[in-house]
């Protein structure tokens, strides 16, 4: 038990362990950094020895320990780090090489395991969360997956950190409403994990909440496209093999088209009981737009509440999405959460009254330029632009240190809110959105071949 | 057309920042900065004027300036366009060249050999060679050529001259002196579209032109402008069959689908696909110190060239020989490559996701190979088999083989030029390169060269441009 009593002591566990506490937004960043600073050489120390990729960095970096902000930089790791294994690894179904790759961007140990009758990424993955490796994957049709390793108490700590931000956010879950849950979500383990917890606060305990009968959508599945997609790009896919893969993408429109309805009835079915609402804003105007069509809208809900993360991930809407959504499902700004996070942190940012996101004190914000390259210095008055970056002294199975794709506006000063602690402003956008289809070169690849799906 | 003024003082002031980028309208430039756009790859911000739509247009009841004009005179003032570019009197060319080097990837001595080579381009024999070779008979842009057929049908045939759209690629000038010359050759009605990584190039070539003959039809039929790529308002007005016959456009991706769009019956694509260029080395490298130094050196120069940014740039090298044999290549071709930045410099250092996947690749030892660093002064990676990622900024995949004909399989509609060591092994290569999607073989070490009027991405290109149309007179009479 001594490891764990100085485990507790350590300077990541006493910012760790503000989770538990009545509103850790409002430690102003003047306190934070130094107890930060302190939590992530601690880890970077320990880190160093355990995470190959890290150690790589650090060295080429000529990075031995951190003192400033700017020792963090060159060790930060973007979404890239998490999906730098060789494709082919993957379509030739090679899980020791695979093993060994996962092993270079992880805190404990891949340990290689007899892959001679695994089939399939599913079972993989299942393989691994018997070593208590729980890995989470972006999703994503056309490009790579990343695949990003979290231990249990990851898993359990981004579930139990999402509900106390969310009661921080002003929404009191209390037993009494029904969860409705859009779905169009990967059956990942993070995934799984983070609803938990709402679920139980948030659920009465006479109805059963509601998810949309579809097919999950698996880490496998997701991966069986990208393969597939692979095969075309080098003209070993039959025919036969791409009229399945476009079949597939139809399959996956109709379980889409089809949660959409399904939510739409249960909302309109659960009507008289206050609801509460899970999903991402995109799927949620398509569903009103549904309730709308089926003769239904605000006066006929309850007073409901919901929660919403992740921003429009480039569907198109009209400009007056909120309102219509608000108008549909009688929600309003005070009964809504959204939160800011990204799939490779751990820790989301729930926005205050004031329209902010705010950052926990385990979570230092660094602004970088667009490079990703150089700091922009933390100012203690006005907003400052750049490229978000976050360390995330909650994650435990791999780096906490990550560069987001996202371009923000924040600050260091107090909100209008009265928390003290930093935050980022509510317009959000990712760099790749900006980039302009005008790139024109005549070299390129096969992917140019390829009928794309999106 | 008259030269376009600024109209409004304070945009022009806002402007002040933006390099001028101005656009040559059927024989006239027509100066301003009032609309400001940013190159894409290096986010300069260069101001052009705004888009006249309507001038842009010839429409089919007017012939073109060049229907009526001798292939040989159109050459003659091609010719005195290039002497006039290598003098540059009116400093066109070079402020071209100051103001590419702003906006492109490419290092400034690139894009002045580039230069360079463009007017060395627009040499008469050799685009007359160029039309012969590609059409078989050059006289066809000139006259209604006459044929009896086996059963004593009459014909006449003409390559006549079409409209065409070019969207030219961002990544060479030289290809904007290449396709004015094409243009110019085929008699058509030229509208370039410039791309935002250079939106120079072509216009000063053809201001270079004005000064040769402000009045020659050559310049006024074509026009050279700027649009973002994608801009609905200027694409859907002006491709329209009714006003173009095809759309010659480089690249892939976003650009090609973009394009792809607007396609319709009478409104054809002539597409330069985006390419990927390898080399094919095999074991006879191995013979002595001396052959592999050079087999090296020749390596390096098809990986390196341009910077790695060209179609014909080798990207995967597929090595024969066993892993120390393989490693030993490696070593020397990233030292060639190093050597190489003494004359053209460095290519800019490797985009984040790829530096980070190469230096996963370095942490797993046992499978791959990395010489180098993601800097930009050359990089190999040694796989098993090609790695995932599209090498550039002079980065080269060496790819460990048993034998070549083991690497047929990774040849794909998207290889262009392979480049062979050594030379005598092409014969034994060549079909089965074609039969997967290869379109040029050269030996190694001459990806850069060109056999005049040779066919481009398998296709002669000329003949592709020209309008081929049939005037048929019954049989004669008996």
């Amino acid at each position: 038990m001594d490891a764990v009593v100085r485990q507790r002591e350590s300077a990541v566990d006493r910012l760790v362990g503000l989770v538990d506490t009545e509103n850790p937004f409002d430690m102003p960043f003047s306190e934070a950094l130094p107890r930060q600073l302190e939590a992530i050489n601690e880890r970077f120390k320990d880190r160093i020895e355990k995470i190959k990729l890290l150690q790589n960095r650090a060295e080429s970096g000529g990075i031995t320990e951190i003192r400033t902000m700017a020792d963090i930089v060159p060790l930060l790791f973007a979404h890239t780090a998490y999906k730098s294994y060789p494709e082919g690894w993957l379509v030739e179904q090679k899980w020791d090489r695979m093993g060994r790759w996962l092993d270079t961007v992880s805190t404990n140990r891949v340990r290689s395991m007899d892959t001679s009758r695994i089939k399939g990424l599913d079972e993989w993955l299942h393989r691994l969360e018997e070593q208590s490796h729980y890995v989470s994957c972006s999703s994503g049709t056309t490009g790579k997956c990343a695949m990003m390793n979290a231990t249990m108490a990851d898993c359990e700590f981004a579930g139990h950190s999402l509900l106390q931000a969310i009661v921080w956010a002003g929404l009191a879950p209390n037993h009494d409403r029904r969860m409705i849950a859009l779905g169009q979500v990967a059956a990942t383990p993070r995934n799984r994990a983070s609803g938990k917890p709402m679920r139980e606060a948030f659920n009465r305990p006479d109805v059963a909440p509601f998810a949309p009968n579809v097919p999950p959508i698996t880490i496998g599945g997701i991966t069986e496209m990208i393969v597939l997609r692979k095969k075309i790009a080098d003209g070993t896919a039959k025919p036969t093999e791409i009229a399945y893969f476009e079949a597939q993408v139809v399959e996956r429109e109709k379980a889409i088209e089809s949660s959409i309805e399904q939510a739409a009835d249960a909302l309109i079915e659960s009507r008289h009981m206050p609801l509460h609402i899970m999903g991402i804003f995109g799927p949620l105007y398509k569903v009103a737009e549904r309730v709308r069509a089926k003769g239904y809208s605000g006066k006929d809900f309850r007073e409901n509440s919901a929660f919403v993360s992740g921003g429009l991930k480039r569907v198109q809407v009209p400009s007056n999405y909120r309102e219509f959504i608000f108008e549909t499902l009688n929600l309003s700004p005070a009964r809504l959460c959204l939160t800011y996070g990204m799939q490779e942190a751990n820790t989301n940012a729930p926005r205050c009254s004031a329209g902010r996101y705010h950052l926990a004190p385990w979570v230092m914000l660094l602004l970088l330029d667009e490079s990703g390259e150089n700091l922009i210095e933390p100012s203690s008055s006005g907003e400052l632009e750049g490229r978000a970056a976050f360390f995330d002294l909650s994650l435990d199975g791999r780096w906490g240190g990550v560069i987001s794709g996202d371009k923000i506006r924040a600050t260091w000063a107090p909100c209008a809110c009265g928390n003290r602690g930093p935050s980022v402003s509510d317009d959000i956008q990712r760099y790749a959105d900006m980039a302009s289809g005008d790139k024109i070169a005549c070299s390129g690849t096969i992917d140019a071949y390829v009928r794309g799906v999106a | 057309m008259n030269i376009v003024q600024e109209s409004s003082k304070s945009t022009a002031r806002e402007a002040d920042k933006a390099t001028p980028a101005p656009f040559f309208v059927r024989g006239k430039v027509v100066e301003g900065t009032g609309v400001r756009h940013k190159s894409r790859d290096l986010g300069v911000d260069f101001g052009t004027p705004k888009i006249d739509l309507d001038a842009l247009i010839t429409l089919r009841t007017e012939p073109g300036p060049l229907f009526d004009v001798k292939l040989s005179e159109i050459l003659d003032f091609l010719a005195a366009t290039g002497e006039r570019m290598r003098l540059d009197k009116n400093g066109h060319l070079r402020e071209a060249v100051d103001r590419i080097s702003a906006t492109n990837v490419l290092p400034r001595s690139v894009i002045e050999l580039n230069v360079r080579m463009a007017a060395d381009y627009l040499n008469k024999a050799k685009l007359l060679e160029y039309a012969r070779h590609n059409l078989g008979d050059e006289r066809v842009l000139d006259e209604w050529v006459p044929r009896v057929d086996s059963t004593g049908r009459r014909s006449f045939t003409r390559a006549f001259p079409p409209r065409l759209i070019h969207i030219l690629p961002g990544n060479s000038p030289l290809v904007s002196a290449q396709s004015i010359a094409l243009g110019a050759m085929v008699k058509a009605i030229n509208l370039f579209k410039m791309g935002s990584s250079d939106p120079f190039m072509a216009v000063a070539i053809l201001r270079t032109m004005l000064d040769v003959d402000p009045s020659h039809p050559v310049p006024r039929s074509m026009s050279a402008v700027y649009w973002r790529g994608g801009d609905e308002q200027v694409e859907r007005a002006v491709f329209q069959p009714q006003y173009f016959d095809k759309i010659v456009a480089w690249g892939g991706g976003d650009a090609i689908n973009n394009v792809i769009k607007y396609l319709m019956p009478g409104l054809q694509l002539v597409s330069f696909d985006p390419k990927t260029s390898i080399s094919m080395v095999g074991n006879e490298a191995f013979d002595s110190d001396e052959i592999l130094e050079d087999v090296a050196m020749r390596a390096a120069n098809d990986v390196g060239l341009l910077n790695q940014e060209a179609c014909v740039c080798s990207r995967v090298l597929f090595v024969e020989g066993n892993r120390p044999q393989v490693d030993r290549f490696c070593e020397r071709l990233q030292r060639k490559l190093v050597d190489r930045n003494a004359v053209s410099g460095k290519a800019p250092p490797l985009p984040r996701d790829l530096a980070e996947e190469v230096e996963s690749m370095r942490l797993m030892d046992d499978e791959f190979g990395v010489w180098g660093t993601g800097d930009g002064s050359g990089l190999v990676v040694r796989s098993d088999e090609p790695v995932d990622f599209h090498p550039v900024n002079k980065t080269a995949n060496v790819v460990q083989v048993a034998a070549l004909e083991h690497a047929l399989k990774y040849v794909n509609v998207a290889t262009q030029t392979v480049g062979v060591y050594p030379p005598a092994r092409q014969i034994e290569l060549r079909n089965g390169l074609a039969s997967g999607g290869a379109q040029r073989i050269v030996r190694l070490g001459d990806a850069g060269g060109q056999s005049i009027g040779a066919p481009h991405d398998a296709m002669y290109v000329m003949h592709r441009f020209v309008h081929w149309i049939v005037h048929e007179d019954g049989f004669e009479a008996r």
